[in-house]
């Protein structure tokens, strides 16, 4: 027979405890995403809640500012979804890239190294962003050439590391070096060691962690705040730039398609690595 | 005269930084042998065997294969296979995957791979399990896939890394007729770790006791079990009593009190270690006042066989007696202690 974990007197008073403590974390969570929702289903132009009437007026209205063109701002909402999702693009294959020989180098390496290296990739998370926005600015000001894109595409690589990083790490740590050494026994070459064994055997922590550097670089505002030029811009600061004098109901309605997607693809995460991988 | 020595091992050293793993091994594996390192955890025998395998350089010395020098091979060029510890197989994929994946790197055709792992698996009695998932698999069907897998490639050696250690005693038996007969199948010499003395006794054509760094003793089973050349060896080897004792005035031993007819080499009045097995003493009931007594402190029955603990002067001896015995002894009853002049090894004692 089972033995419940809490104990049966006074069972009632830490069950309600639990869920009482339970049910104020899920709404505090989830609140924004519910007031959100709600809202873009209003039919008023005033952002006020809850709305008395209900309409799919906005989300007309995002189809229609992604179809024609908008006189109304120099970067069109068009070029800013674009440029979100190519930055999140490169940031997501540029992070991984790098995270996957340096996860593999860490975990092979003394335990010392390892914790020193995922302290040092950890610090863009504890560094204020205000502060990091700021200095990537003065970096990037500095510079004799333009950046283009990767102007924005740097910084958040810095911000994303720690994330990809500690996915392919915990992803390493099952990998044993006799499963290598017994590629190595049979004929690979330690490359074709990595390549045949190693790999596909990290395949559900690389995923994991190219699915974190994709929504943390689409969402990212802050250091993005201060990168960000006439010409290259993107979808979050856009989406500010339509609510910074009065809400536009439509960037609510655009959220909730974002928020969709995110939604999608934390599920996918948390099919792929069942339990095994490492957020924090 | 010509040898048929596999694989020759000159003069191995190894370091660890200023831990020394191997000191001065010399070792000649012949063709088709099956080979046991033995020795207690510790004593570098997996570290020789990761050396023959290329994944450690030794420090000093070389290992010549059929003369040749393969110190400086990588270990995925040398074409030896290897069962690890924790067998390794590759998760991923299936087991006709597994085992095909040496074949794969030799750029075999599809065909070929295809009927190399039915043959590897019906070699091992498991013909029906080819799509089957790693996971799936019991501890001894892993075993068995994992001696397929380095069988697959037809390595010029077998080498085996305490490959048996996890499994369960009965299963580990099995195994252990299953892999001397699928060594001899292929005639593949084979070099074995393990630190189970029964597994390397009814495994070894030849038997390599490692100690301390160094090769202790390497001989035919039998022989390192009847002539022991020094007491670690004898101490490792079988449930053997270590007796400190010494050669009497007249340069004859003196064991359990009694003068054993049996030259030694060593000076009169020299104290000496000697070793005997459990099973090669015999008690016999004493008097009250019998001098060169020992005293039963311990008794029990095994079923295949009985053992006691005697007490003599202040040691305690392992005695061991066949469960077809007559004679009972109790605790506490007075006995003599005789032995067979040819099963004694005496040492000096250190």
């Amino acid at each position: 027979m089972r033995v419940g974990l809490l104990p049966r007197e006074g069972g009632g008073t830490y069950r309600f405890v639990i869920l009482f403590l339970a049910t104020i974390g899920i709404l505090i969570s989830s609140l924004p995403v519910i007031v959100v929702t709600i809202m873009s289903f209003s039919a008023s132009e005033y952002s006020s809640f809850p709305p008395t009437e209900f309409s799919l007026r906005w989300y007309v209205e995002v189809l229609q500012l992604f179809t024609s063109e908008d006189p109304s701002s120099a970067q069109s909402v068009v070029d800013s979804t674009f440029t979100s999702l190519l930055v999140a693009f490169l940031v997501m294959v540029i992070s991984t890239l790098v995270c996957i020989p340096l996860a593999y180098a860490l975990a092979r390496s003394n335990r010392n190294l390892r914790e020193g290296m995922e302290l040092l990739f950890t610090l863009p998370l504890v560094f204020p962003l205000v502060m990091l926005g700021i200095a990537f600015l003065l970096i990037a000001e500095s510079l004799q050439f333009d950046l283009g894109i990767w102007r924005i595409a740097i910084p958040h690589i810095a911000l994303v590391l720690p994330f990809v990083l500690r996915n392919c790490l915990s992803a390493m740590n099952g990998i044993s070096v006799e499963i290598e050494e017994a590629a190595i026994s049979l004929g690979a070459s330690p490359l074709r060691a990595i390549w045949d064994v190693v790999i596909p055997l990290m395949k559900a922590g690389i995923l994991a962690g190219l699915i974190f550097a994709l929504i943390i670089s689409f969402n990212e505002f802050t250091v993005t705040f201060f990168m960000y030029t006439i010409d290259l811009s993107t979808l979050p600061i856009w989406m500010y730039s339509r609510t910074v004098s009065s809400l536009d109901p439509a960037t609510l309605a655009l959220s909730v398609f974002i928020i969709v997607v995110d939604v999608f693809l934390v599920v996918l995460v948390d099919k792929l690595i069942a339990g095994r991988g490492n957020l924090f | 005269m010509v040898t048929n020595t596999h694989l020759n091992i000159e003069a191995v050293s190894k370091s660890f930084g200023p831990v020394t793993a191997l000191t001065q091994i010399d070792l000649k594996i012949e063709r088709g042998s099956f080979v046991c390192l033995l020795g207690p955890s510790g004593c570098g025998k997996t570290t020789l065997l990761r050396i023959i395998a290329g994944f450690e350089k030794p420090t000093k010395g070389r290992l010549l294969l059929d003369g040749a020098d393969i110190s400086d091979i990588p270990p995925h060029k040398r074409g030896f296979g290897m069962v690890f510890q924790s067998l390794a197989l590759f998760p991923h994929m299936s087991v006709a995957q597994n085992i095909a994946y040496g074949l794969k790197l030799r750029k075999a055709s599809a065909k070929e791979q295809r009927e190399r792992v039915e043959e590897l698996l019906t070699v091992i009695e498991l013909p029906d399990i080819a799509d089957r998932a790693v996971s799936a698999l019991s501890g001894g069907q892993r075993q068995r896939v994992a001696i397929a897998r380095a069988l697959a490639i037809k390595p010029k050696l077998f080498l085996l890394d305490e490959p048996l250690s996890a499994l369960d005693a009965k299963l580990r038996d099995n195994m252990q007729i299953e892999l001397r007969r699928l060594q001899q199948k292929f005639g593949v010499t084979t070099v074995l770790v393990t630190h189970d003395q029964t597994e390397a006794m009814m495994l070894a054509d030849e038997l390599v006791v490692l100690d301390h760094g160094k090769v202790q003793q390497a001989a035919t089973p039998t022989s390192v079990y009847r002539q022991p050349a020094n007491s670690l060896v004898a101490d490792f080897i079988g449930a053997a009593n270590l007796v400190r004792t010494r050669v009497g005035e007249n340069g004859r031993l003196v064991l359990f009190g009694n003068t054993v007819e049996m030259a030694v080499d060593h000076d009169p009045g020299t104290a000496v270690n000697v070793a005997v097995r459990a099973e090669n003493i015999s008690l016999r009931s004493a008097q009250a006042d019998q001098e060169a007594a020992g005293r039963v402190v311990f008794a029990r029955d095994l079923g295949a066989f009985k053992e006691w603990l005697v007490s003599f002067e202040d040691q305690e001896i392992r005695v061991r007696g066949s469960a077809s015995d007559e004679i009972e002894f109790q605790v506490g009853d007075l006995v003599t202690l005789t032995v067979d002049p040819a099963r004694i090894s005496v040492f000096a004692a250190s």
